[in-house]
């Protein structure tokens, strides 16, 4: 399935445009990922079961990257266990670098997870990932409500009015990863 | 006729050998004598450094340095070049194209490219200028800024070497300019550069020649405008004006300029003030020009910034709108029709089309105005604007308030209902405003959420277009936020352009040491993530905090926005002097330059350090010692990647805001690599492992909640006395505290010694160190005797210039 980039013009080459995927296939893609990362950014502020969403995942053993100023959500749930606050912009610039130890001291990550960062922002991080992560390679999938050519696989966009269904959509994902 | 030239030189040289250097030319034949610059002997005022007008290669090294620290970080906003018939190549995945580029490399030539388009903009201008200013009053206007002012042209000394006394001297500088910026393009030409180390050299160069042009540009319209600078009434004693779009007075007619380029607006200026009509016609403008007009004219108003100019030229409020160049509308004429304004167009680089009436009578061209038989018109010659502008608009006004342009209830109701929620708005939208639940709500009487829209629109007008409707979406929303825009009515300090050397005696120690806490430059477009309000923030913060908060262009518009709750702007609680807690409008885009040229001031008078040809060791300078940082947290165009860039050369880093990732280039600092963060004692060559200070020279942030501890991380330096470093690591743990809820993550990286920890928390920050980080700790004496990467000295002398080392060990 092929979709519209939630900024319209935002259609970066032919080998861009993601695929648009299922919350069980993404989950599946983090399930087997022997280092995965969830990249939080402080759009997942906008509503508690966002970050509600976040721990649940980082509950699963999946280290948490806590950008903007999302540090703020997991503060006032009193989650902090593998929640690590860090800029965007730096942690991509890490994670082009294979000599990283990552944020635990355990080496780059294979499968990083974008969740509630702000579109454009997430799209341009995507296109380094896709562009000069790839030795090895790294994949990189959104579970935002828009969708992302950038990212290897993505959500479709999803309108205001279907929050409820993007929300599900959500549960599904996070009920999928098995760790 | 070569044989007969040939004849002629011996004759001549023969002639002048006899004399003795004196030519005779009696009784010589078929020959010309050109005289070019007469060389005059010029007083020596300050050694000649090492790389005077410096070429593509001279400051490579000092350029390799900044990039080996702070590796150039790319996300390409295409995968394809679309440059030449080899392509379109796909260059995903780091793949080259058929010429042989990479996409890294591809994407260090874009970035070059937009330094190109943003210095020759600035360059443009600066010649424009100087044409303008030698026909109107010679070229021999003294450039005297007052006495306050020795060092007049800072950056004109480090690179070029030219001390300029008047404003032709500035042709030479310009010449320079404009040569090595041929040799730049070119190297953008299918077969050329290759490297993205060069490619990032090359546009550190473009940067740097476009803050040269900057001050070139300012300074010509200072000195022959008389522009505020140190004389009476200048510097912090600028008076205030009016900001906002709810300042015009619509009784009156009303002059909008656009733009850039001052010279149409101060005749226009001229004009109402020897003809009398200075409180019966409203002067306002959009963008630079207006702060421009303002040091020229205190009663212009400044209408808003960039991102309002959509909807001010949509409002109507303009009896005639004049455009000279840079940030204009490119659909300028046609919504001007929309709402019966007639455009003047003043300058060869943005003509959009209309017929060039520069040396028509006057009568003839208003007539063709207000009768609207053109929708506007060309006036090439500044000198020729004033009197049409002003007539056109006086006749026009009338006929104009007779007409009805913003759009009533019904209409507005109307429009609302027809709102289906298709979200095509919000894909075409640059920051994917919800537009279609804002409009739902108004259709039921709730037009709060249409409202709010306003500030948080960047003025584009995408979504207009997009929608199957045709509702007109901007209008939509300005009518719902009418009652609030009627209001908008700030009031901001007039630019007042340099610097003082006096200042710069009184506050040069305290930044070096560290006790001003930095220097925050805000500046830049309105392309923010989040409204104008972000503009007000960043600056109350800082300067709260005894920062010294300089301001430019649309940022320093839209910081004048906001008031504290007792109804006060910025610029009124805050003082205009460059000193600790200021909030000072330092002008339009080319008085960026003054920024560049106050930090060199500081190595220069505070330090004493030789300018003259001198850039590689003044940037190293103020990269180790000068905590400033710039914030272009709406940076949007083409000049702002080269002012960013030319900040980023001399050693002041800068935070861009989210959109701030589509320049494609980053320069960012890791500081878990030991090796990049390596510095010499000039004291005597040794070598020192130092904290990440500053760890970024341009980084972008999601939200201003995340920027304002961030730019307070970037004003650390290693040359930070113990008091200084106190005095920025206490506000970077607490604005981090303060906007993320908690501890930096990163603090401990900043800590040398004992005093350098925040006095009222010293004990429990200790207590972390040793429990957190497994420093050790004398408790009894309250040192800390192992864990910092280096250790403190108050005499440390950083440099990271093998050369300037004084005894090597």
């Amino acid at each position: 399935m092929v979709c519209e980039p939630f900024d319209i013009a935002n259609v970066p080459g032919p080998a861009a445009l993601g695929m648009v995927a299922a919350p069980e296939t993404m989950a599946a893609v983090v399930s087997s990922a022997k280092r995965p990362l969830l990249v939080v950014g402080s759009e997942i502020l906008r509503d508690e079961f966002y970050v509600d969403i976040a721990i649940e995942i980082g509950k699963k053993g999946i280290p948490i990257a806590a950008t903007g100023h999302s540090i703020k959500g997991f503060l006032q749930k009193g989650y902090t266990e593998n929640v690590s606050i860090i800029n965007l912009h730096e942690l991509t610039n890490y994670l082009r670098d294979p000599e990283w130890q990552g944020l635990d001291g355990g080496g780059n990550y294979d499968v990083v997870i974008f969740f509630g960062i702000i579109y454009y922002y997430a799209s341009q991080m995507l296109s380094c990932i896709r562009n000069f992560c790839i030795k090895p390679l790294m994949r990189a999938i959104s579970i935002d409500w828009y969708f992302h050519p950038n990212a290897a696989m993505s959500f479709p966009n999803i309108r205001p009015k279907d929050e409820d269904k993007y929300k599900e959509m959500l549960k599904k994902f996070v009920e999928s990863i098995r760790r | 006729m070569r044989a007969l030239r040939t004849k002629a030189q011996k004759e001549c040289d023969t002639v002048a050998k006899e004399l003795k250097g004196i030519l005779d030319i009696a009784g010589l034949e078929n020959v010309r004598i050109v005289i070019g610059k007469v060389a005059e002997e010029e007083e020596e005022w300050e050694p000649m450094g090492p790389h005077p007008k410096p070429g593509i290669t001279t400051l490579r090294n000092w350029d390799f340095k900044l990039i080996q620290r702070y590796k150039p970080f790319y996300a390409p906003f295409c995968d394809m070049c679309c440059l030449c018939t080899y392509g379109k190549c796909d260059l995903s995945g780091n793949k080259k194209g058929a010429c042989g580029i990479r996409m890294d490399a591809q994407q260090g030539r874009i970035v070059l490219l937009a330094c190109l388009v943003g210095c020759t903009a600035h360059t443009g201008h600066a010649r424009h200028l100087l044409h303008d200013m030698i026909k109107k009053f010679g070229r021999d206007v003294p450039v005297d800024l007052g006495p306050e002012i020795a060092v007049e042209a800072p950056l004109t000394r480090l690179i070029t070497g030219i001390r300029p006394k008047t404003i032709g001297d500035f042709e030479e500088v310009l010449d320079y300019i404009e040569e090595q910026i041929v040799q730049l393009s070119d190297a953008l030409h299918t077969g050329q550069e290759g490297s993205v180390l060069d490619f990032e050299s090359k546009a550190l160069h473009m940067g740097m020649l476009d803050s040269l042009a900057k001050e070139v540009a300012d300074i010509i319209q200072i000195a022959a405008y008389k522009l505020p600078s140190s004389k009476p009434g200048g510097g912090p004693d600028v008076p205030l004006v009016e900001v906002g779009l709810g300042t015009i007075d619509t009784s009156k007619p009303v002059i909008l300029v656009i733009g850039h380029n001052v010279p149409p607006a101060a005749d226009i200026a001229d004009y109402l003030m020897e003809h009398g009509l200075d409180d019966a016609v409203e002067l306002g403008g959009i963008c630079c020009t207006t702060h421009d007009t303002t040091r020229y004219y205190p009663k212009a108003k400044i209408v808003s910034a960039l991102g309002r100019q959509l909807r001010a030229i949509k409002l109507g409020i303009a009896d005639v709108i004049v455009i000279d160049e840079q940030c204009i509308r490119a659909d300028v004429i046609e919504l001007a029709q929309k709402t019966f304004t007639p455009v003047i167009a003043t300058n060869d680089k943005a003509l959009h089309g209309l017929e060039d009436r520069t040396y028509d009578e006057p009568d003839k061209v208003v007539k063709d105005l207000v009768e609207g038989k053109v929708p506007g018109v060309l006036i090439l010659d500044p000198d020729r604007v004033g009197e049409v502008a002003v007539r056109t608009a006086m006749q026009i006004a009338p006929k104009r308030r007779a007409m009805k342009i913003i759009m009533d209830d019904e209409e507005f109701q109307h429009w609302v209902r027809l709102c289906y929620q298709c979200g095509n708005c919000t894909l075409a939208c640059p920051i994917g405003l919800r537009i279609g639940g804002a409009m739902a709500k108004a259709a039921t009487g709730n037009t709060k959420p249409l409202a709010e829209l306003f500030d948080r629109c960047v003025g584009c007008g995408r979504c207009e277009q997009v929608c199957k409707y045709h509702i007109p979406i901007v209008d939509v929303i300005t009518k719902a936020a009418y009652p609030y825009v009627k209001e908008e009515r700030g009031r901001a300090r007039v630019g007042r352009g340099p610097v003082w050397d006096t200042e710069i005696r009184d506050v040069g120690a305290p930044i070096v040491l560290g006790t001003i806490p930095g220097v925050i430059a805000v500046i830049g477009c309105g392309n923010y993530p989040n409204g104008t309000r972000d503009a007000y923030l960043i600056t109350k913060e800082f300067a709260d905090r005894n920062y010294i908060v300089v301001l430019t262009g649309c940022m320093a518009i839209d910081a004048a926005l906001w008031k504290d709750e007792e109804g006060n702007g910025l610029y009124e609680t805050h003082h205009g002097r460059f000193d600790a807690g200021g909030v000072i409008n330092i002008g339009s885009c080319v008085s960026n330059a003054h920024i560049h040229g106050a930090a060199i001031k500081i190595a220069s008078i505070f330090a004493r350090r030789n300018l003259r040809g001198n850039y590689e060791e003044i940037a190293d300078y103020i990269l180790s010692r000068v905590g400033a940082c710039g914030v272009a947290w709406g940076a949007m165009s083409q000049k702002a990647a080269s002012i960013a860039t030319g900040f980023n050369r001399l050693g002041v880093p800068a935070v861009v805001g989210p959109h701030g990732t589509k320049y494609r280039r980053a320069f960012l600092g890791r500081p878990y690599v030991k090796d990049d963060w390596k510095i010499i004692d000039a004291r005597n060559g040794t070598e020192y492992h130092f904290e990440p200070a500053p760890q970024h020279l341009l980084v972008a942030c999601e939200t201003v909640e995340e920027a304002l501890p961030m730019i307070a991380k970037l004003c650390f330096r290693p040359s930070d006395t113990d008091r200084g470093r106190s005095i920025k690591l206490t506000h970077y743990i607490d604005l981090h505290e303060k906007y993320l809820g908690c501890m930096p993550p990163d603090w401990h990286l900043f800590v040398r010694t004992t005093t350098d920890l925040p006095i009222a928390k010293r004990d429990e920050l200790l207590k972390r160190l040793e429990d957190e980080r497994g420093w050790k700790i004398d408790w009894e004496r309250k040192r800390i005797l192992e864990g910092p990467m280096r250790p403190y000295d108050a005499s440390f002398d950083p440099t990271n210039l093998p050369r300037l080392v004084r005894k090597k060990e």
